[in-house]
């Protein structure tokens, strides 16, 4: 595990995160039910997603003991209603975290989690609109800027952070990593890759993502530290700005 | 069997197989048949199946025609005609089509004129894209006995239960421009659908196929009848009469000594020589290879000639059909002078008559040019005329070569693509629509078909269970199958409402193309690329666009961000996609060449050590046997000097000239960017550098651990290392040793397997297979949608099944179609086992045969003051050099 804040972690190679002191994993944009969705617009693709989660999920759990999740935003894909296998997928996936011991399921609405509040009661799980706090950790999604000033560690999702890399074939990938630095006023924050296997993500390196309207008011991108995963461990690339200027 | 017949039958056996008053018609128009008709009026009418071959506006098509219609008009005649279709027509263009159809209908108006009979007359129908549905709605009710459609159309049809009832009593199956469509994917789909047909009514018909001529023509035939239900080839007798036609070529230099001469004084006569070719005839036409040529050349002959657009038009893809339609009518109509295209009036499209066909720089393939050039001359009596103008010094070479394979009959050989897994998922969709099929039964079905008849059984059954949706649980299936599958009855069928739709709105091969844009980093449009083009760009890469240098930093989305490069050699050639490629067969007998005048040339370089300052005005008359090779080949006198001391140069520079079965390994530096260049000329054309540019490139990667650049031509690749990557001679025989053993296919994959190459084509592989639509419940879905996460995707795939059958296909295409794997692992063995020899040198400055391959040519063969400074300093170095060593 890679440590970096004081007791939080980055698990594995994995877009999850630990925070000790909450006993709780966090992560970001699974978007259950892609391929279904995608399925009903004409594109056929092999079922995975759940079952990589869950993979991943299960790992992280065995390596951490965590006995919380908090799923950050955009826990299903459709925005417009509530697609019969994101239902599908919605209900195994709780039945498996239940499995797993997982004692509380912290779950903030994203964008794409229209219609998701009627599950709260019968899946005993928690639904919070915007954010919540738990102790000094602000999570929220990220469509829109936290109203909260309490926290003094945020995490959010949406953004689905990569990097632009080239492989030793001069051929260019993306890595999704992590984000983490320090907003204007001075809180730590981190931004979550996406947990969805079929996003590549947004190469923060390559992509001019700086004048989007949360990163204008909030921090400022280019000082960003990035931990690239993809890899058996986190790999530290250094700030967005160096990766952007060797390229 | 295949029988290739010599031997024609006399005018009157011919005409004796008429019907009277077709015959009649005939003879009022033309005389007497042409040789193909010689042929094929007879064998038709004794229902043998028979591939055409023969110049276009040769009475083709009549070939063909006039047979099925003495036979339609002795039914017609005996009112035995009923509402059927009795012959289908299928060619791969529209624009061909509409020819066809008002073809066919002037002699039988003029023919049932004549006749003072009431009797059913024959009808012909048309039936494309472009067909409103007014229209085939009338095609239902009441058939056309002669039906001109296309490959997609036709695949339509076969599953529409209603049409089939029409086709029952199916007579004919002609296939028109096969050379068009039995070396790509939508000749596959299309012998399929004949196949398909030939089950669904219950007997065979005849076919007959017309083409330009194809090598090795037996295979050409036997893609056109494929295999009886018991594996026996279906019997085809093929004409070939290309060579009746007589065919005037000669390879020009438009100066005396292309090695010396200026850009300007090149260019200037470049538009001399076509000018007074333009001047002596009444209509001529150009072929320029590129788009940007054929603008190019429109423009300079009308502002230097004073040519109006009532004088001079350009034809090309790029061009709207209107504007197309426009150009055809005025040459139809003979109003037109000269014409320049880049490839697009090289098919049977009826142009009016032609007198002289000039070609700009190689067209990279015997057939071609053969065929190009044959649109020139009137029917069988007069000569095809034209005049391959060459641009540069490799040209030059090949353009000789080329022309003299030409005369010697040494066709380039063409390649059906066979087994492709993707073409065969959408047919499996659309028999399923039909019936339930046992899984044997649909095996041999398809296995009749040329492409499909060494089809495996297993690779049969991966796409039976990917169709079926067995790639995901049983819940989703409902979604994802579109055949049903039952193993154990052994049999599959129909699944799903949508499944018809989905097969109606997506089949076909050609797919969906992207254009890129191409940037600045502040956002400046400057131009378009296609994506192909995208492909093949390293960051880093210069290339030309729109006339200017820039270097390619980065894609994302659609977009290509670029810098300014003014001033820098292109590492890339333009229009790399829209280059044709220089066949192999072509390569080598220039390869063949190269060794044989070299043998002779030497003679003269021994005696003119010591005077080689005075090169240019080397001895040609004095070397007879080297006389002797180029008279004998059809080049005029510039090019005959031209092509000596370009040898010449070359022999003396380096001490050695490369051939087929030589190779010649340079080593180099670039001063000016400060980077190793290996020079590898293997002049085997570019789909096999492709491959072996590759198979170099990654075992120099690999051993220093750093990254290598390349460029690849037809001609030959270099390898680019930074400077302190110096690869030794040494090295250089241990890679060629160990490539000799190693296992090439590997290899290749694990290097393209995270490219642009790959995720496009894969793509194309999926839409072709059903995996990713592109119209699906009336929603299209644009190709931007389509490009998501191909990376994602494929990974996914890769994981679940290393051989699912679109990643199969995907590599099948790219080893096979687009690079040639088979002859490159052959010339590679070949190379380790010594039977190619080869051969390292180092110099510092690059030998003169390698200079074409350092600045890539003429890629656009009228560009060219931009590209030749690179080439002219080079040369300079060259003589600079020879001077010295003669002191």
């Amino acid at each position: 595990m890679m440590e970096i804040y004081k007791g939080v972690y980055i698990v594995g190679g994995m877009p999850l995160l630990f925070i000790k002191r909450l006993n709780a994993l966090a992560c970001s944009d699974l978007h259950l039910g892609y391929e279904g969705v995608m399925a009903d617009k004409g594109i056929f693709l092999p079922k995975t997603n759940l079952s990589r989660i869950e993979r991943m999920l299960k790992k992280g759990i065995q390596i951490t003991g965590a006995k919380k999740l908090i799923i950050d935003g955009d826990i299903k894909n459709e925005f417009s209603k509530v697609h019969m296998e994101e239902f599908n997928e919605f209900r195994e996936f709780v039945n498996f975290l239940k499995e797993l011991n997982i004692e509380e399921i912290h779950l903030v609405k994203g964008n794409h989690d229209n219609f998701i509040d009627r599950f709260e009661k019968p899946f005993g799980i928690k639904i919070y609109r915007q954010e919540f706090l738990l102790d000094d950790v602000l999570f929220f999604h990220g469509e829109e800027l936290p109203y909260s000033k309490k926290g003094r560690l945020l995490v959010m999702g949406h953004l689905h952070p990569a990097v632009g890399i080239f492989n030793s074939l001069g051929i260019r990938e993306k890595v999704k990593c992590f984000l983490y630095g320090k907003t204007k006023d001075k809180r730590d924050i981190i931004i979550l890759p996406a947990m969805n296997y079929f996003s590549e993500g947004i190469d923060v390196n390559m992509s001019r993502i700086d004048d989007t309207p949360i990163f204008r008011s909030m921090l400022d991108i280019w000082s960003m530290q990035v931990a690239g995963i993809d890899y058996s461990e986190a790999v530290k690339f250094g700030s967005v700005k160096e990766l952007a200027d060797i390229l | 069997m295949i029988r290739v017949l010599e031997q024609q039958f006399s005018v009157e056996e011919s005409l004796d197989s008429l019907n009277l008053f077709i015959r009649k018609w005939f003879v009022s128009k033309y005389k007497e048949p042409s040789p193909p008709q010689r042929y094929s009026f007879k064998l038709i009418k004794e229902g043998k199946n028979i591939l055409v071959t023969a110049p276009t506006g040769s009475g083709k098509t009549f070939s063909a025609f006039m047979a099925v219609l003495s036979d339609l008009m002795n039914m017609s005649l005996a009112n035995k005609l009923e509402e059927k279709v009795y012959c289908i027509y299928v060619s791969p263009l529209r624009a061909l089509n509409n020819d066809i159809y008002r073809n066919l209908n002037e002699p039988l108006s003029e023919i049932y004129a004549n006749l003072n009979i009431d009797v059913k007359k024959i009808n012909v129908g048309i039936r494309t894209g472009d067909t409103p549905t007014k229209e085939r709605q009338k095609h239902l009710a009441h058939p056309p006995n002669i039906l001109v459609t296309t490959p997609e159309s036709l695949a339509i049809l076969l599953n529409s239960p209603r049409f089939m009832e029409n086709m029952k009593d199916l007579k004919y199956f002609i296939i028109d421009e096969l050379h068009e469509l039995a070396n790509n994917k939508r000749g596959v789909h299309l012998s399929l659908s004949m196949e398909r047909l030939a089950e669904a009514i219950g007997h065979d018909f005849v076919r007959i196929g017309m083409g330009a001529t194809l090598h090795p023509i037996e295979d050409a035939a036997r893609f056109l009848v494929g295999y009886d239900n018991k594996g026996n080839e279906r019997e085809c007798s093929v004409v070939d009469a290309t060579w009746n036609k007589k065919l005037q070529f000669i390879a020009m230099s438009p100066v005396k000594d292309i090695m010396n001469a200026k850009d300007e004084e090149i260019e200037k006569s470049l538009y001399t020589t076509m000018n007074s070719i333009i001047k002596k005839n009444n209509t001529t036409l150009i072929f320029t290879n590129t788009r940007s040529g054929t603008e190019r050349v429109v423009y300079n002959l009308a502002k230097r000639y004073k040519y109006g657009n009532e004088h001079i038009a350009a034809h090309h893809g790029s061009l709207s059909r209107e504007t197309r339609l426009g150009v055809e009518e005025m040459l139809k109509k003979g109003k037109l002078k000269c014409v320049v295209s880049s490839t697009s009036l090289e098919l049977g499209i009826d142009i009016g008559s032609i007198d002289n066909v000039i070609q700009l720089g190689s067209p990279k393939s015997v057939a071609r040019v053969v065929q190009r050039i044959g649109r020139s001359g009137h029917g069988f009596g007069n000569p095809a005329i034209g005049e391959v103008i060459v641009t540069n010094r490799d040209d030059l070479v090949e353009c000789s070569v080329m022309l003299d394979s030409a005369i010697k009959r040494h066709l380039d050989s063409f390649n059906t693509p066979k087994n492709a897994l993707d073409v065969l998922s959408q047919h499996i969709v659309g028999m399923a629509l039909n019936k339930k099929w046992d899984i044997d039964e649909a095996y041999n079905v398809i296995r009749q078909s040329y492409p499909y008849h060494t089809l495996e059984k297993q690779d049969y059954m991966s796409v039976i269970r990917y169709l079926s949706g067995m790639y995901v649980g049983l819940e989703s299936r409902r979604v994802y199958a579109k055949i049903w599958y039952e193993e154990k009855e052994h049999s599959f069928g129909r699944r799903g409402k949508l499944t018809k739709l989905i097969y109606y709105l997506n089949l076909g091969t050609i797919p969906d193309e992207v254009s890129i844009d191409v940037v600045t980093k502040e956002n400046k449009h400057i131009g378009n690329i296609e994506e192909e083009f995208l492909g093949r760009l390293k960051p880093g890469d210069i290339f030309v666009l729109g006339g200017r240098v820039y270097r390619f930093e980065y894609s994302r989305v659609m977009k290509a961000y670029v810098t300014d490069a003014s001033g820098q050699a292109p590492t890339i050639p333009p229009w790399y996609s829209e280059q044709l490629p220089l066949t192999y067969e072509l390569a080598v007998n220039i390869g063949r060449f190269r060794a044989k005048f070299t043998e002779a040339v030497s003679k003269s370089a021994k005696k003119e050590k010591r005077l080689i300052n005075k090169l240019s005005k080397s001895t040609l008359e004095a070397n007879k046997d080297a006389q002797k090779i180029l008279d004998d080949m059809p080049i005029d006198a510039n090019a005959k000097n031209s092509i000596f001391s370009y040898f010449m140069e070359q022999l003396l520079f380096a001490g050695y000239v490369p051939n087929d079965k030589f190779l010649l390994i340079e080593q180099s530096f670039d001063e000016e960017e400060e980077r190793n260049l290996i020079i590898f000329h293997s002049l085997y054309g570019r789909r096999i550098n492709d491959a072996l540019s590759r198979l170099f490139g990654i075992s120099i990667a690999d051993r220093h651990d750093a990254e290598v650049g390349i460029n690849i031509t037809d001609n030959g690749f270099v390898i680019i290392t930074p400077e302190d990557v110096k690869v030794t001679d040494k090295e250089i025989h241990k890679i060629i040793r160990e490539l000799g053993s190693a296992d090439l296919y590997s290899m290749l994959k694990a290097n393209i397997r995270r490219t642009e190459m790959m995720k496009r084509r894969f793509r194309h592989c999926a839409a072709r297979s059903f995996m990713i639509l592109r119209n699906y419940r009336g929603i299209k879905i644009g190709v931007r949608k389509q490009h998501i996460n191909s990376q994602a995707i494929l990974k996914a795939v890769e994981e679940m099944d290393p051989n699912f059958p679109i990643l199969k296909e995907t590599y099948r295409e790219i080893f096979d179609d687009l690079m040639d794997l088979p002859r490159t692992t052959r010339i590679i063995r070949e190379l380790a086992e010594g039977t190619i020899g080869y051969k390292v040198i180092s110099s510092d400055i690059p030998s003169p045969f390698s200079h074409m391959m350092l600045t890539f040519g003429e890629a656009d063969v009228i560009m060219m003051s931009d590209r030749r400074k690179h080439l002219r300093e080079l040369r300079k170095q060259v003589l600079a050099r020879l001077k010295e060593m003669s002191k």
